[in-house]
């Protein structure tokens, strides 16, 4: 079991922290590694794909209602993009009760599905390692997901070396990542205030809404609240008073109605990373 | 930690102290949410950031973590 903790000797650049990762990698062989398709994620399969070479590495995604499909469309095509070998498997989190009833730890019960299916499919491809793309910035943040990787040995190679999320955007970018610029995409359930239940309905509303703000042109950060009947939208401040125009202001209300919301409400501080953690106390504001 | 819990009468108190600033809109308190339910011209008005600000600061004072608007044709109807 491999413990992540914030690195006491990192190396000092972003470039340097590369070529540490690269050792690392070769210091494991074949390697499997947690792929969302996320920043993160395809950063690592693509340095391990160029490190270990196309039978050094196969991402493996674990899909359920929760992943969003443009998420999984992202992922396919950076793994094609640089022939990075994909396996695919279906979760069943929303199954479990503990998971579904959504309490401030769910995430635990989430990637407690994911690596207990994940695992055992990496060990039969022949991989020595499991890794995930939680980095160093991750570590300061409330990540119950966390102990479920350490649980099932899950190495958080990246957290380890000390990169950051701007770390990863810069070397992604320089790598010809697509994914350097795309805005942070946590699961669908993150959009349900703890304590409000998990369904399949559920997420689908928000992920169709949030489509929805997407065909209007809204780029960067951007989120869709579940709060019943009422959708809280969060948009990435840069664009936020582009929409407290009236005309605007409805014309995305069209859109998040459409999904089935009632009600739709545009946050006024914009997007916050974590904001319903803040919202039930589990953060400070 | 520490996250401020709306108070008891928070959204009223609230909805008084916006008025003050020339923002008329009625609030709705959702536990940590106040939501402003308010027609164009507040809508308007709140697009420009000092304001927007100071709506926010206001919100904070009266126990809100979190403040989204509701664009509504028929926000001066009473409470229900």
């Amino acid at each position: 079991m491999t413990e992540t903790s914030a690195p006491l000797h990192a190396p000092a650049s972003a470039t340097a922290r590369e070529e540490a990762l690269a050792a690392w990698l070769r210091e494991r062989g074949r390697v499997a590694i947690g792929f969302s398709g996320g920043v993160d994620s395809a950063y690592l399969a693509v340095v391990a794909r160029r490190t270990l070479g196309p039978e050094g590495v196969v991402a493996i995604i674990g899909r359920s209602a929760s992943y969003p499909a443009e998420q999984w469309a992202t992922a396919r095509r950076v793994a094609e993009s640089f022939g990075i070998a994909v396996r695919e498997l279906d979760t069943a989190e929303l199954d479990d009760p503990r998971y579904a009833a959504n309490p401030s730890n769910r995430c635990y019960f989430c990637k407690t599905e994911l690596w207990t299916k994940l695992a055992p499919v990496a060990r039969a491809l022949g991989c020595k390692a499991v890794l995930d793309g939680t980095n160093a910035d991750d570590l300061a943040d409330y990540r119950p997901g966390a102990q479920a990787a350490r649980e099932q040995g899950v190495s958080s190679p990246l957290a380890e070396l000390g990169f950051t999320k701007a770390d990863i955007r810069e070397r992604s970018r320089e790598l010809g990542i697509p994914t350097w610029s795309q805005p942070s995409s946590p699961c669908l359930s993150s959009r349900l205030p703890y304590g409000t239940s998990v369904t399949p309905q559920r997420l689908a509303q928000v992920e169709q809404a949030e489509r929805a703000l997407r065909a209007l042109g809204i780029v960067g950060d951007l989120r869709v609240r579940y709060h019943d009947d009422l959708a809280r939208v969060e948009l990435s401040r840069d664009v936020l008073a582009d929409w407290l125009v009236p005309d605007r202001l409805a014309e995305l209300r069209v859109a998040v109605r459409a999904a089935g919301f009632a009600r739709v409400a545009l946050d006024l501080r914009g997007f916050r990373s974590g904001s319903l953690n803040v919202l039930h106390g589990v953060t400070a504001a | 930690m520490s996250v401020r819990r709306e108070t008891p009468g928070g959204h009223t108190a609230l909805e008084g102290a916006l008025a003050e600033r020339g923002l008329v809109c009625r609030v709705e308190a959702r536990s940590g949410l106040a939501v402003l339910i308010a027609d164009a011209a507040t809508v308007a008005a709140l697009g420009n950031a000092d304001l927007r600000r100071d709506a926010l600061a206001l919100a904070r004072e009266h126990g809100f973590s979190h403040v989204a608007i509701e664009l509504r044709a028929d926000a001066s109807l009473p409470r229900a």
